[in-house]
């Protein structure tokens, strides 16, 4: 015979040899390498998932709710429960057809922006999450939903956080609003799949402690089939694969706010209908009590997001509501500087009881500037000029003093830079630019020249002067109680009784028989204040109150600007008797 | 009648019946990951061509295997080669190639009638082993083998060259040229592996195509050379099928994840137009494990070495000539197909003996081994 015994024996070691060799290349990809394989598995066959934290609230210094996120419900469609085979197209149109039979069913209409295409690329890009159909629906037409969903497999009701602000335009500067943005963790590396992107604060408080008030998002793991949909059906039951939280979410905290309700809501009254702003301040802290901006808008104009048309009203309209005059509007602060020119004057050796007859106008060169009253005042000290206001003493004693010693004054009452307040944004001001020129510290002693100040930094201004020279930096949220008190920025260094010959001015503004803030008294308690009405040339003026009570323990300090005015007794000073009255009271006659 | 139940080969027997039913159970299990019904149905018609293969099994196994290959395999053979070309002619074209005609797959029916035809000629008792002889066995093997090729279907065709060679190796069909011949074979393989290797890694455009205008390899073939040099190349295109078949079976571990519970053949990440054919062994090694591959490697261990004890109980060449070609065309179809799932080899579309699906391939396998069975029940009667 041809075929010997050995060459059936050499094949027999073949096959031996073979099946040997396959069985222990077997066992090191299955036993010895196993945890590489399992590991390349659960990479490629799940999806992170970001499961966002709920957003903190923003509550005022009662514990009202100023903002919150509230259960948005949603009608949502699984897109693989509707996979065809073949071209993603074949299952965008299923998706499209099911979404359409649905609506008539239920008498809803399609939303519009829910094309083809939008489902195509929704299939393409994340296709494990579900597809949002209809949004935010309310308890009648989810009763219509549940009572056919049985027979619309594929689609369920999904709950998701949206911000809502209770209290509308309330304090509406102060809050801001949020949009939908990626979270800071997300790089094109790791790039979590998302049901919506999570709440991310754009403008004002939520957008300064929007670390805060946002939480963390956790991350699920969730499985995935090669072409990128949540497994179905027998995938589903059979697979040991299933969700998995790689990291919890945490909620985000409450913002506890220093604003008092009600003050706040008095504030707004008196801004109604003017542009203008106005600030409260504790002077014995910092605290914010009221700030308050007028135009305003409403944050809920912007939940889920603002539509191009209404952002587009509210940033073009001339009034500009979007702006927070409080910490952003730049004014020129008139009279109510002068108080800080009469402390400045101390500084210079002036002395307060030196009179200056006031003939109506003062004049340097070819520059006059008038006093309010056209016919003069007669002769004035500094406390006579503060309580009526006289322009031409204290552009004298600008000139006397020159600029240096005026704006060393203004910058440690913290003026020409941002208070620190925790809110964004807030400018500066300045105090002076170029160019120069003989008569600016005249024109600046009396609040006009260059200067342009915030209602905020007015507001410190005030309480500096309320409680004799102590600079806070303004803060909203609430400091916990265990806290220290806060200790003050800087401390003016001018002697205690400048300081109650100031004060004492600014009382007899307000309570003085010749005082231009008469209208600011008739409290329970003494108060003091300063006017300012700002030319703006062209007839124009910006009006300005600075007051602070009670007079010898003050505990509010107020800044109020409106726009366009007489002049600050005639148009600031009611309102802010209003706002005083609330907390102290009407004098009983 | 005892005497024929003592002769019967029952080990490979029972393994084929081992194999079949194994097979029955995957596909089931790869179809359960399917949407057409038909593909969920698919182990029913695998066990109903496995029955009508078993009557062919027996049928085959009670005739004498002299008069088999005396009677038809001439016949047989030119049948098969009027279908390779009418496959070529009128054939459905399937994923780029002419393989099926009407219900059934000419290539697969080929496999047999060659090896058969080699066994007729070369088993004579008087055949000579002389250059032209060679000549003549190679010439029955390139026929076919070209009109396969045509379809195109390399993997086919190449299956063909080991089983045919190692029957003539056996036959000691003029080995003076055939070993060197052989040898040159193997040396040209490494040399077109080298060849590649130098084209891929090679960072001088020209030098990489002077060396593919002289290699008659197609692109997709290249790519899949390409992946077997370098698997880690490019994972998400021509590495694709690799890295899945390759974490399907790790992740399977020591005892898999249970019958039906395979996430890469659930997820589709194993691609699912080949997990019931050239892939079911993934399937099988993730779902069952190491130790459920061990088992059906151990499972084509028995039935090719108790095919090989038949081969050496048989007392002439033609039988033994037979049972050799068979059981080398198998182990390359085993040894190929799983090889090429853990990246011992390129990717080829061969499927695993017995437990793919593929009702030609399984019915042919069945008359194969029905003739073994023939060889083992007939070897002491007198021809």
């Amino acid at each position: 015979m041809k075929v010997s015994f050995w060459s059936i024996l050499a094949l027999a070691a073949l096959f031996t040899l073979g099946l040997a060799e396959l069985a222990m290349e077997l066992h090191h990809v299955q036993v010895v390498d196993v945890a590489a394989f399992k590991a390349d598995l659960a990479q490629q066959a799940t999806r992170r998932m970001r499961k966002p934290g709920i957003r903190g609230r923003i509550l005022d210094a009662k514990g009202g709710v100023l903002a919150e996120s509230r259960a948005r419900r949603d009608i949502v469609c699984d897109l693989s429960a509707f996979l065809k085979n073949g071209r993603l197209a074949n299952t965008a149109t299923a998706v499209d057809d099911a979404i359409t039979h649905l609506a008539e069913a239920l008498g809803f209409d399609r939303p519009a922006s829910l094309t083809t295409d939008r489902i195509t690329r929704h299939l393409r890009t994340q296709s494990a999450v579900p597809l949002c159909v209809w949004r935010d629906l309310d308890e009648t037409a989810l009763a219509r939903f549940e009572e056919r969903a049985a027979s619309f497999p594929g689609f369920s009701v999904e709950a998701h956080a949206e911000r809502i602000y209770p209290r509308g335009t309330f304090a509406a500067h102060l809050i801001g609003y949020t949009g939908r943005d990626r979270g800071a963790e997300d790089t094109d590396d790791i790039r979590m799949l998302a049901y919506e992107l999570e709440m991310k604060g754009r403008a004002g408080l939520e957008a300064f402690y929007d670390d805060y008030l946002a939480g963390v998002a956790g991350a699920v793991r969730i499985p995935v089939d090669a072409r990128g949909f949540k497994p179905r059906g027998a995938a589903r039951d059979n697979i040991a694969l299933g969700e998995m939280e790689e990291r919890a979410a945490q909620d985000g905290l409450d913002l506890e706010l220093t604003i008092d309700p009600d003050l706040q809501s008095v504030v707004e009254k008196q801004l109604d209908g003017v542009r203008g702003a106005c600030v409260v301040l504790d002077p014995r802290n910092g605290a914010v009590l009221a700030l308050a901006s007028a135009p305003t808008f409403n944050p809920n104009d912007f939940v889920p997001f603002v539509s191009a048309k209404r952002y587009r009203e509210l940033s073009e309209d001339p009034d500009h509501p979007l702006l927070n005059r409080a910490t952003a509007g730049l004014y020129a602060p008139g009279s109510t500087f002068k108080p800080v020119t009469a402390l400045a004057a101390f500084r210079a050796g002036i002395n307060p009881q030196d009179e200056y007859e006031c003939t109506g106008v003062y004049k340097l060169g070819d520059m006059r500037l008038h006093c309010w009253n056209r016919w003069g005042q007669g002769p004035m000290d500094l406390h006579h000029a503060l309580e009526q206001s006289c322009n031409p003493y204290f552009a004298r004693i600008g000139y006397l003093m020159g600029t240096n010693t005026l704006f060393r004054t203004a910058r440690e009452f913290g003026f020409e830079a941002k208070t620190g307040i925790d809110y964004a944004p807030e400018r500066s001001g300045s105090l002076v630019s170029p160019p120069f020129y003989p008569g600016l510290a005249c024109q600046s002693a009396i609040g006009q020249g260059r200067l342009q100040v915030t209602p905020l930094q007015m507001a410190v201004e005030c309480a500096a002067l309320a409680n004799g020279g102590k600079v806070f930096t303004p803060f909203l949220k609430k400091r916990a109680a265990e806290l220290p008190p806060p200790e003050p920025m800087r401390t003016i260094s001018c002697k205690p009784d400048e300081f109650e010959y100031v004060r004492n001015g600014m009382r007899a503004v307000v309570e003085g028989a010749k005082g231009t803030g008469k209208a600011i008294g008739g409290l329970k308690v003494s108060s003091a204040g300063k006017t300012g009405t700002a030319q703006l040339g062209g007839g124009e003026k910006d009006t300005w109150i600075i007051a602070f009570a009670p007079y010898e323990n003050p505990t509010v300090a107020v800044a109020m600007i409106v726009e366009r005015g007489d002049s600050g007794g005639k148009t600031v000073a009611p309102r802010v008797h209003a706002i005083l009255a609330s907390l102290f009271g009407e004098k009983e006659e | 009648m005892l005497k024929k139940l003592l002769q019967f080969n029952w080990f490979t027997f029972l393994s084929v019946l081992a194999l079949a039913a194994i097979g029955v159970v995957f596909i089931k299990s790869a179809g359960e990951a399917r949407m057409a019904t038909s593909l969920q149905d698919a182990w029913r018609l695998h066990a109903a061509t496995a029955l009508f293969g078993l009557i062919l099994y027996f049928t085959l196994s009670f005739l004498d295997y002299r008069k088999i290959l005396d009677l038809s395999s001439t016949p047989y053979y030119l049948i098969a080669m009027i279908l390779l070309v009418a496959v070529l002619a009128f054939g459905d074209k399937v994923y780029g190639g002419k393989r099926w005609l009407w219900f059934f797959q000419p290539s697969e029916i080929a496999k047999l009638a060659v090896i058969l035809m080699v066994a007729k000629v070369f088993g004579r008792s008087r055949s000579t082993n002389t250059f032209r002889d060679l000549l003549y066995g190679l010439g029955l093997l390139a026929l076919p083998a070209f009109l396969i090729l045509a379809e195109p279907d390399l993997g086919t065709a190449l299956v063909l060259v080991p089983a045919i060679l190692v029957m003539l190796l056996c036959a000691r069909v003029c080995l003076r040229v055939l070993i060197p011949v052989l040898a040159a074979c193997m040396l040209a393989a490494v040399a077109v592996l080298a060849a590649v290797h130098v084209a891929e890694t090679t960072n001088n455009l020209q030098t990489k195509e002077t060396i593919y205008r002289y290699l008659p390899l197609k692109e997709h073939q290249r790519a899949r050379l390409r992946t077997f040099l370098n698997p880690e190349a490019d994972p998400y295109g021509g590495g694709w099928n690799l890295r899945q078949a390759k974490i399907s079976i790790g992740s399977g571990s020591l005892t898999g994840k249970g019958i039906g519970k395979g996430e890469q053949k659930f997820l589709g990440y194993l691609p699912p137009s080949v997990s019931m054919n050239d892939f079911i062994f993934c399937v099988l090694a993730e779902e069952t494990g190491f130790v459920g591959a061990s088992v059906v490697l151990s499972l084509f261990g028995v039935l090719l070495l108790s095919g090989l004890w038949t081969a050496l109980r048989c007392p002439d060449d033609r039988g033994r000539l037979t049972v050799i070609g068979i059981l080398t065309l198998v182990f390359v179809h085993v040894y190929v197909n799983i090889a090429m799932s853990i990246g011992l080899m390129p990717i080829t579309g061969l499927p695993l003996p017995f437990i793919s699906a593929g009702k030609t391939f399984l019915v042919i396998l069945l008359a194969a081994f029905g003739i073994i069975q023939s060889v083992s029940l007939h070897r002491e009667e007198e021809s």
